[in-house]
């Protein structure tokens, strides 16, 4: 009893202090996974949002990472102390659609009385995370991967940039270990299942799985284990072997092989520009994803990050500051500094066009990059995008195969059959709990 | 003899309300309530059901997260893994505990440096010794696994299943030296010095008093620091495993309860996840019993 009276007292005195601050400003509480030097930034974009009105205040807290933040957010969701907004990853989108805890932002936008333009996010965005013809979750931080290379180490074996196809950039690589100019030709990023397989089939519009890779509906079952990844995983294999690929393993980051020049070229998320302008101590630029030399025309890529949702119960007065901070979030003037500051895509295609008219690209053409290869040509069914329940699950099965065929366990075919079934039974079981909901 | 009737007249004459002892033992029991017995009780309700993780939508799926494990090759392993780390963890610490106990207990000069040095990595942080570790053996950057590969062993914890678990084992065998260190020191002080002078004057060596004398008489500590040891191989040690190596590559470090944690946490298979802490829970209790059961008649508690 005196535990519980001494709570509520202590409640109520935290509540008295409070009391100033918050007498006229609506508070909207956001849970983020941004540390470090993103971390600032998401800061610095809340302070000026909350310096440009005065009705609202939005309060960003970092819950630590991506994993760390979905888990508090379901632990604060069943205790019922849940923020309003949460920034989940790409991974998450069905868990959190079909969650029954969240508010779609079309609906949002619609009931708060402010007339978006979906229409202008740009269309690997918002093709991403659109379910029934509405998107359903802010977009936030989106990237794609891309290319990083070593000018000088290409320009010492004979090479002006990395070729266009997978096969003309195996020659390369080995030729710049082979004359010295650099001690390996790749190092492997954490996450290279997404750039080196999901977007390695996106790109050459190979199927991962069917029903246009779940987006049809979750009876979708994996098939990578029947396509070109299975060439794809070999070669990285040989490389490996060769002392072609580098891993950097735990204790160091990837990112570090290539900006320190022990290795030629880094495929990593456009977003890294703001760690590379910063850290690399070396002469770098960027370029495309290579493509397989037999498929004519590559396709986009696809995107990853993470995008802001809006969970139930709470107040109107606080989805209406929700609703501001969106629409402060979605301006282009926002959107063009959040892109040049952290290296992610603009959102919109006026933010696009606003940094292009200023010049931006003429000046960071590796900037453009990760827009231009998101929107070449046509989607296909195979370039959508994906979408699977349980993703963060079927994904580190994937990752423990992939393990498997690196550490010689397995050999390329036989890790990705097994990679295929574990994902599959997971699928299977995401579809037996969420029967006729998608 | 005379202790136990002395204790038992104790007994008698304090405790005659048994409110005082409920009373008393009531904090305790309460801790153990809110962290123990509640857990539990609901960890094993989960691991009957199939649950999307905000609780939306719950199916009662009788033993289908136990089959599913027990069919699971990724589960065997783990299993296996487990008990290799935790054999090689306990024997390894206990063995360089218990040199190093009784080389300090030699040691006249200095002996309280020695004993802090070897007290040190007690007070270091679980996450920080193990990112300490994974540079240290990082075979691109590591001094340590530079050392090894200029004496030609191709040192890979990245790519070599054994490397990585005998990297885990090292950098947790390390951790908790320094726990069975004390409870030896301990353990060695308390021998009385004419027993050990007797057998010296006897003309018995260090090795022979050692083994001879000192272990049997310290068979209680050897005893109950074995229990401990299994206990930290099969829970403490996880954050070390987070640190080093996350349960790679390719599952050669992913000991039972790193695989709770990332089924249940990152992967958010509830369901599986609570089959397997209850499955871990009833495996370390069983294990428990055994050990009293059995190892514990060896031991001698009559100094």
């Amino acid at each position: 009893m005196t535990f519980g009276r001494n709570l509520l007292l202590g409640g109520v005195l935290l509540g008295l202090a409070a009391a100033p601050a918050s007498a006229q400003r609506v508070e909207v509480q956001w849970w983020h996974a941004m540390g470090g030097v993103l971390g600032e930034r998401v800061n610095e974009l809340v302070k000026g949002f909350n310096e440009a009105q005065d009705k609202y205040t939005v309060v960003a807290v970092n819950k630590g990472n991506y994993d760390e933040v979905i888990n508090g957010t379901i632990a604060a969701y069943r205790a019922k102390r849940h923020p309003h907004l949460v920034q989940i990853y790409e991974r998450g989108f069905m868990t959190m659609l079909l969650s029954d805890a969240v508010v779609p932002v079309h609906q949002l936008m619609k009931e708060q009385k402010y007339d978006v333009d979906w229409s202008d996010f740009i269309k690997p965005v918002a093709g991403f995370y659109t379910y029934k013809g509405n998107l359903m979750t802010m977009p936030f931080n989106s990237s794609t991967p891309i290319l990083w290379y070593n000018k000088d180490q290409f320009a010492k074996a004979g090479f002006e940039k990395p070729a266009a196809t997978w096969q003309e950039f195996e020659k390369q690589l080995y030729a710049i270990k082979a004359k010295g100019a650099a001690e390996c030709g790749t190092a492997l990023a954490n996450d290279y299942f997404w750039s080196l397989i999901e977007n390695y089939s996106a790109i050459n519009d190979q199927p991962f799985a069917t029903r246009s890779n779940g987006f049809e509906g979750i009876d979708t079952e994996f098939v990578y284990n029947k396509t070109k990844v299975v060439g794809q995983v070999t070669r990285l294999k040989k490389w490996l072997d060769d002392g072609v690929l580098q891993l950097a393993g735990t204790g160091l980051s990837p990112q570090q092989l290539f900006a320190s020049g022990k290795c030629a070229t880094y495929i990593s998320s456009t977003a890294d520009h703001g760690a590379m302008e910063r850290n690399a101590t070396i002469p770098w630029s960027a370029t495309f994803l290579p493509h397989e030399a037999d498929v004519a025309t590559p396709r986009n890529s696809t995107i990853g990050g993470a995008t802001i949702w809006v969970l139930k119960g709470h107040k109107a007065e606080e989805y209406a500051g929700v609703a501001a901070f969106f629409n402060h979030l979605a301006s282009p003037r926002t959107q063009v500094w959040w892109h040049k500051v952290t290296g992610y895509v603009p959102l919109t295609n006026a933010a696009y066009k606003m940094a292009r008219d200023e010049g931006y690209y003429t000046q960071n053409p590796t900037r453009e990059i990760a827009v231009l290869q998101l929107g070449r040509g046509t989607p296909t069914e195979n370039s959508m995008g994906f979408r699977f329940g349980n993703f963060t699950q079927t994904t580190f099965a994937l990752r423990q195969e992939m393990e498997a065929v690196m550490t010689g366990k397995k050999q390329p075919q036989q890790a990705l059959d097994d990679s295929v079934r574990r994902g599959n039974e997971i699928l299977r079981q995401f579809e037996k709990l969420n029967q006729g909901k998608y | 003899m005379a202790g136990s009737r002395r204790e038992s007249g104790l007994k008698r004459a304090h405790f005659v309300e048994p409110r005082v002892a409920a009373l008393l033992l009531l904090p305790q029991l309460a801790i153990l309530l809110l962290f123990f017995f509640i857990p539990s009780i609901r960890a094993l309700a989960q691991s009957f059901l199939l649950a999307d993780p905000f609780g939306a939508r719950v199916q009662f799926v009788w033993f289908d997260n136990f089959t599913a494990l027990f069919r699971s090759a990724e589960y065997h392993e783990s299993i296996w893994v487990t008990v290799w780390f935790t054999l090689a963890q306990s024997i390894l610490t206990l063995a360089i505990a218990g040199v190093l106990a009784f080389a300090t207990d030699r040691v006249i000069r200095l002996r309280g440096t020695y004993k802090m040095v070897l007290l040190l990595p007690y007070a270091i942080a679980p996450a920080i010794a193990g990112i300490l570790w994974a540079f240290l053996f990082n075979p691109a950057v590591g001094p340590i696994a530079h050392a090894l590969h200029t004496i030609g062993i191709g040192w890979d914890p990245n790519l070599n299943a054994a490397d990585a678990l005998i990297l885990v084992t090292l950098a947790a065998t390390w951790k908790h030296i320094c726990y069975d260190y004390i409870f030896l020191v301990a353990a060695l002080l308390a021998l009385p010095p004419s027993l050990l002078e007797a057998a010296a004057v006897d003309g018995a060596g260090p090795l022979r008093r050692f083994f001879l004398i000192a272990l049997p008489m310290i068979s209680p500590t050897i005893f109950f620091l074995t229990v401990m040891n299994f206990v930290y191989g099969f829970f403490d040690t996880f954050a070390i495993i987070d640190a080093v190596t996350r349960g790679g590559p390719a599952g050669a470090t992913n000991i039972l309860v790193y695989k709770v944690y990332q089924d249940g946490f990152v992967n958010l298979d509830l369901g599986s996840s609570a089959a397997q802490s209850v499955i871990l829970m009833l495996s370390a209790l069983t294990l428990t019993l055994l050990q009293f059961r059995y190892v514990e008649r060896k031991v001698n508690y009559d100094v």
